[in-house]
């Protein structure tokens, strides 16, 4: 499943994923966002496997905030517009 | 760490023969490594190419920006480079490229959306002297009545800023809606028929050669920061070329976004 998501005044944000037994699974987020260090871009992944298919866009926000370290530096990208993709990608919504 | 000025570094230029790019790529890493330890002065390194290719943004998908087929068909090589950001679609000649590598003492306290423009106000300098009038889109376009000009990205590492930026000078617009897929989806988004009609390139702007365009932006830089040539030190080539044979060629790093 795919979900993209262009945060006002941000970048692309785009989710690939599948749903394993009510769970979030093989997630991958990319787009033309800027992030560092870039080892940040696994953590996120990682953050997002197995979360509930239900989780909410603010829970999903809360967890992409907390799992990541004070150091991390986001342009055109927030944890916000990462929970947005992965509920587009869950919903097959049209893209904005 | 207090802020400095551009005026307090002496800047060094590196303008050489066309290389492949993933030297370049594996330049960028070098030298911005160089000047974050200290041992090279703050630097202004205009490219050269040596082969068309596309370059995608560090976190950007191989398989969501670029058409294999149609790249291996034209002869484009694919490389990632160590920056976020968007594509680029890169024709020896077509283009000009370049990378600032700072102490991060320069854009210290200022915000991402600060830092980009203050990096660039120089050219924005240079492109008004040949007539543009260009200004900064943020998060990280320079833009002009025309279109867009120019797409930069940033990037700090161990007490260092790399800012590189690509112009376009020129542009192949079917062969870059051939090659990458996004441009295929933003334009069918708004209803438009050609690339050309997004990126408007220096050449139809300025109707100069590409070199006397790139002539302009290093006097620029001189006049407003000071500016004395040098060249990639055989240490660094060294380093650079390894790394480009190994990293920046492998398909584990080129896929690393699938």
């Amino acid at each position: 499943m795919h979900g993209e998501y262009k945060m006002p005044g941000g970048k692309l944000v785009v989710i690939d994923l599948e749903v394993r037994d009510g769970r979030l699974a093989d997630v991958h987020l990319s787009g033309d966002f800027f992030l560092e260090p870039d080892s940040a871009l696994h953590t996120i992944n990682a953050t997002l496997e197995g979360q509930p298919e239900q989780a909410t866009e603010t829970e999903l926000t809360n967890a992409v905030r907390d799992a990541m370290p004070p150091d991390v530096m986001m342009y055109g990208l927030s944890p916000e517009a990462i929970a947005v993709a992965v509920r587009r990608a869950l919903h097959r919504e049209a893209e904005a | 760490m207090m802020r400095t000025d551009w005026r307090d570094h002496d800047w060094q230029l590196i303008h050489t023969i066309p290389q492949s790019p993933t030297l370049h790529m594996a330049l960028d890493d070098v030298l911005t490594h160089e000047v974050g330890a200290g041992r090279r002065k703050p630097t202004l390194r205009i490219w050269e190419w040596a082969a068309p290719a596309v370059v995608i943004g560090r976190f950007q998908s191989l398989r969501n920006e670029v058409d294999a087929d149609a790249a291996s068909r034209h002869g484009i090589e694919v490389v990632r480079r160590v920056s976020g950001g968007g594509a680029m679609f890169i024709e020896p000649g077509n283009t000009i490229t370049y990378s600032i590598y700072a102490p991060q003492s320069l854009v210290k306290g200022l915000s991402f959306q600060e830092a980009y423009a203050f990096l660039d106000a120089w050219v924005l300098e240079a492109l008004a002297e040949l007539g543009i009038k260009a200004w900064y889109q943020p998060l990280n376009d320079i833009t002009s009545e025309g279109g867009k000009i120019a797409g930069a990205a940033q990037v700090h590492r161990g007490g260092a800023v790399l800012h590189h930026v690509t112009m376009a000078y020129d542009i192949d617009a079917s062969k870059m809606l051939d090659v990458l897929r996004i441009g295929r989806e933003k334009l069918s988004d708004k209803g438009t028929t050609s690339a050309a009609k997004r990126v408007d390139p220096l050449r139809s702007q300025t109707g100069l050669p590409r070199e006397a365009v790139i002539a302009r932006m290093i006097a620029t830089f001189r006049r407003l920061h000071g500016l004395a040539d040098d060249h990639v030190r055989a240490d660094e080539l060294v380093q650079a070329e390894a790394l480009a044979q190994t990293k920046f060629s492998s398909p584990a790093w080129i896929a690393d976004v699938a």
